[in-house]
């Protein structure tokens, strides 16, 4: 086993997850709330890829993979989401967008 | 004998099963040709078994058929047994018989009418019924065609079924004809815990003799009977059961359904003779009745009514037979009753036609002059029923008054109610007859009156109201008591009276309820013919029919009434609607209050989530 210690992985995870979870909380363009869900997908798939190195198991990597897919298609949708929005004119604001308030 | 007994059983029940399911494929007319000729044909078969009977040995006339286990209970087995025996054959004779002259008249009298096909189904089931109570071997059977002709009755009042008062009316006379068929079902359960069978023979021969038991068995019989025959204190439901056609009025009402109660005490007289105090309060309910009801019917002024009250009147004459133990006698009232009752009905109808449907004798008066059949026939019939000799009455009426001078102070006492209820009869009969039928006709009548048929109704209304004439004047010879009786010869081995007057009894009072009868119709002519007295106004007692409606609604309507509000302010409104009010109330806030965390701010639903999985991190930490 090469490289820093595992718990250098965890931090640096839970660093990254920290940073988009905040961004998602604190931001109001949608582009950017979904670039942090991105950093929040890939903080976990850091995560993943580490303990999968650590016990040498291969199932971590497969759900990276699979999660990095599922994220590009998020993202695809969620792009779409933020075109349409471009193209009605709307003010890409997500604290404006709250018609769903009960 | 026993395939002319199923015949005579069966014809109408195909019948009613052919109307139905042919539907519109035939006439309203063939629907009650086929009913017509059914209950003819019963009447036939009926009379077939009468002719076999009367060749046979008088010892053994029962004749007895069990076709299946109809009814099978643990130990107890109940076939579908028919009995035709003396009494059997009669009732057969008079159901059957009456019955096809009435259907017949229906055929013209309902022509016309909406839903003609309905109507000859429902008279053929009636048919149906009333011979499986008068022809069953048992008293389950027999309770199971009470019950039918309850229904059919039912059906035929309610046949008006787009006027409220006539379904009032039908569900009136069910629910008190159901409270009799529960009483008998007791006595019938009383029967088999003593005797475990119910066929006659044996249930005659095991049956305790006196105490409490047989006095209930009595007693729950008797219910039944009072029930069905519209006697105190279940009578209230006969008069208002005049919404019916006034064919079913005369079948079902004065001919043979209501007449039932006195077949069952005739029938099950043993029982009777064994708690002879209940068969002493048949004999004193039928006597209070026929006062009653005669008291009545001076002071109405709907002609069905005057004739349906007339109808509770003369059965209680005929409990007075049956409860003073003539049986005989109260059979041949019953049966010139049919044909006599059944006459005033129809002849009633017709006027009733003749003038749009009108029921008032004040507006039908002085119809007579323009009706002069009608009148003929209606004359019979009243003298009839009043008892004046020749008609048929004279020799029915008269032999049950005298019967009670057989038995004691009771008797007697009862027989002097009976004297006094002849001249009422004579008198409500006759201010019916001189109002209606004689004088100058009314303004409405004359307006209003338009010949049926250019005559007073069609040929099939005429004949059958002309053979009931018929049978209305020499029905009575059958039997004259002091000369010649072949009625109670022929009665004799099933029902064996226990009070036989002697011939100078008999002659004696036949005087003297002729003498009576002649003395209302005296009085009938003096206020209401010759107009020699004003009309005294009518009692208000008598109006309001002894205030027994407004009793009952005293007893059972208004507390029931009451304890229905009682419950609904105390119970269903507080605990059922007020807990539903707490859920709903408490749903609706609930949602209300949780709505406002949907704020429709992403970031805040993130900050939720984050915040969650802060809290699920820290007690899971904590947990470890």
């Amino acid at each position: 086993m090469h490289g820093p210690e595992i718990q250098w992985y965890v931090v640096l995870s839970a660093l990254l997850f920290a940073t988009g979870a905040l961004g998602v909380m604190l931001r109001r363009s949608p582009l950017i709330i979904l670039l942090s869900v991105e950093i929040m997908l890939n903080a976990a798939n850091l995560l993943l890829i580490a303990f999968s190195r650590l016990h040498g198991h291969e199932d971590g990597q497969i759900f990276a993979i699979s999660v990095m897919a599922v994220a590009a298609s998020e993202v695809v949708v969620g792009l779409g989401l933020i075109v349409a929005l471009g193209r009605r004119n709307v003010e890409l604001d997500v604290d404006k967008l709250r018609t769903l308030r009960g | 004998m026993r395939a002319a007994a199923w015949v005579c059983l069966l014809l109408p029940l195909a019948s009613a099963v052919a109307i139905t399911f042919a539907g519109t494929k035939i006439s309203r007319r063939a629907a009650g040709y086929i009913s017509t000729l059914t209950t003819m044909g019963s009447f036939v078969a009926a009379a077939v078994a009468f002719f076999t009977m009367l060749g046979e040995d008088a010892g053994a006339r029962g004749h007895v058929t069990t076709s299946w286990t109809w009814l099978a209970a643990g130990q107890y087995h109940f076939g579908f047994t028919l009995l035709a025996d003396q009494l059997s054959v009669l009732m057969m004779l008079i159901v059957s018989g009456v019955g096809g002259l009435i259907v017949a008249y229906s055929v013209g009298y309902m022509d016309g009418e909406d839903e003609e096909r309905r109507y000859f189904a429902y008279m053929s089931i009636f048919v149906f019924s009333m011979l499986l109570l008068v022809e069953s071997g048992n008293l389950l059977l027999l309770l199971a065609g009470w019950g039918m002709v309850g229904l059919s009755s039912y059906l035929l009042i309610g046949f008006h079924h787009d006027r409220p008062s006539a379904i009032a009316a039908a569900k009136k006379a069910f629910v008190m004809n159901a409270i009799g068929d529960a009483t008998m079902a007791l006595a019938l359960f009383l029967l088999i815990q003593h005797t475990g069978r119910l066929d006659y023979g044996g249930v005659f021969a095991a049956s305790p003799h006196g105490g409490a038991v047989a006095n209930l068995i009595a007693l729950g019989l008797l219910g039944g009977a009072v029930a069905k025959s519209a006697q105190i204190p279940l009578h209230t439901w006969l008069p208002d059961a005049m919404e019916g056609p006034t064919p079913v009025s005369a079948l079902i009402h004065a001919a043979t359904m209501v007449t039932a109660g006195v077949y069952l005490i005739v029938r099950t007289h043993p029982l009777f003779e064994n708690a002879y105090v209940i068969q002493d309060l048949a004999a004193g309910l039928g006597a209070a009745t026929l006062l009653m009801a005669g008291l009545i019917a001076l002071v109405q002024v709907d002609i069905k009514r005057v004739i349906a009250y007339s109808t509770m009147s003369q059965i209680g004459y005929m409990f007075v037979g049956a409860g003073l133990g003539a049986y005989p006698n109260a059979m041949f009232h019953l049966m010139t009753h049919a044909f006599f009752k059944a006459l005033l009905f129809l002849a009633a109808g017709i006027a009733i036609h003749a003038v749009v449907g009108e029921q008032d004798i004040r507006r039908l008066a002085g119809i007579g002059r323009l009706m002069p059949f009608t009148k003929l026939v209606f004359l019979i019939g009243s003298l009839a029923l009043v008892g004046i000799p020749p008609f048929a009455g004279f020799f029915s009426k008269d032999s049950i008054l005298a019967a009670g001078l057989d038995r004691g102070w009771y008797g007697i006492l009862l027989t002097a109610l009976g004297l006094v209820g002849a001249f009422l009869t004579g008198l409500y009969a006759f201010r019916l007859y001189f109002i209606v039928f004689t004088g100058e006709p009314s303004a409405f009548a004359r307006e209003h009156f338009h010949a049926h048929h250019g005559k007073e109704g069609p040929l099939s209304t005429r004949w059958t109201v002309g053979t009931l004439a018929l049978l209305s004047v020499i029905g009575g010879f059958l039997q004259f008591a002091p000369l010649w009786h072949p009625l109670s010869t022929w009665l004799g081995p099933v029902a064996e009276p226990f009070a036989e007057p002697t011939n100078a009894q008999e002659w004696a009072i036949s005087g003297a309820a002729v003498a009576v009868g002649l003395a209302g119709i005296a009085v009938a002519w003096l206020f209401y013919a010759a107009k020699r007295a004003p009309v005294p106004s009518p009692v208000r007692l008598f109006e309001k029919k002894f205030y027994w409606d407004e009793l009952y609604d005293y007893l059972w309507y208004y507390p029931s009434d009451l304890i229905a509000r009682g419950l609904y302010a105390l119970v269903e409104k507080p605990l059922i609607g007020g807990s539903i009010a707490v859920v709903t109330g408490g749903a609706s806030l609930g949602a209300r209050e949780l709505g406002r965390a949907q704020t429709g701010l992403v970031r805040s639903y993130a900050l939720a989530l984050a915040g969650g999985l802060a809290i699920l991190t820290v007690v899971f930490l904590a947990a470890r």
